[in-house]
């Protein structure tokens, strides 16, 4: 494994989210983060970013959104940053996972993922910005 | 994404491909609940190929398995990769659905009609 870092900046659209992951891999693989944390971090990344571009901005022309990732010591570490409206994607309530089938809600899935898939999550509003970050242990 | 669809009997089939994200879970959405809306009852789907889903993808799942226990229909699921499995425990869907382990296995469960989670 190889310390090292990347600052990837993409347009809000729904296309840039495989262009997200395709690069998150990339990074990993040249990094050789041991491919489940890899997984992990690409699809709380994943999560984060389709909520950003699916509800984070009325309109969504001409936006970016941020994404710092870093290894180094013992954690992969990922920032998301978004001049979207607020959203503190961890006050979003787990979905009750012992509900019958026919109550199950189709919301909080993706939410519930990044928590289960993370070893840290934190939110901070900078100015007009969310700042997410993550991270993961990789050994 | 790629979705073949099979038929056995009275049993569909579907087989996806490797991603099943934001951008393929439309299309997939459409053909799944469009077979059962058309009256499929026994469905099946083939996710051996399939090594990365998120939650526009799992979403489809439920979907189709709420869709199909309301007309006491059966959804079975088989050929997941372990990476794949982890994220169906983690949402608590290997609770709510039924997942065996092989093509074969998916048939026999919905050729008994026992296929109820």
């Amino acid at each position: 494994m190889h310390e090292g870092s990347i600052i990837i900046r993409l347009p809000v659209a729904v296309s840039e989210i495989e262009k997200l992951n395709a690069l998150v891999r990339r990074f990993g693989e040249l990094h050789e983060v041991p491919s489940r944390a890899l997984y992990a971090v690409n699809l709380a990344l994943d999560e984060l970013v389709t909520n950003t571009i699916l509800y984070g901005f009325d309109d969504p022309e001409n936006q970016e959104f941020e994404v710092r990732l870093d290894v180094s010591g013992t954690e992969l570490r990922g920032e998301l940053r978004d001049g979207g409206r607020v959203f503190n994607p961890l006050e979003v309530p787990p979905p009750n996972l012992d509900a019958p089938l026919q109550e199950r809600e189709v919301g909080g899935l993706g939410l519930h993922l990044v928590r289960s898939l993370m070893d840290r999550l934190e939110y901070r509003r900078e100015g007009v910005k969310n700042v997410l970050t993550l991270a993961k242990r990789i050994r | 994404m790629q979705i073949q669809e099979d038929k056995q009997g009275d049993i569909f089939i579907f087989t996806i491909s490797e991603h099943l994200d934001t951008a393929s879970a439309n299309p997939f959405e459409t053909r799944l609940l469009g077979c059962i809306d058309k009256g499929e009852l026994r469905v099946l789907v083939d996710c051996t190929p399939l090594e990365y889903v998120n939650s526009a993808g799992l979403k489809v799942f439920l979907l189709a398995a709420k869709k199909l226990e309301a007309v006491q229909g059966h959804l079975v699921l088989c050929g997941l990769a372990p990476s794949v499995l982890m994220i169906f425990e983690m949402i608590g869907f290997t609770r709510i659905m039924r997942i065996v382990p092989t093509r074969e296995d998916g048939l026999l469960a919905l050729r008994e009609g026992d296929a109820k989670a």
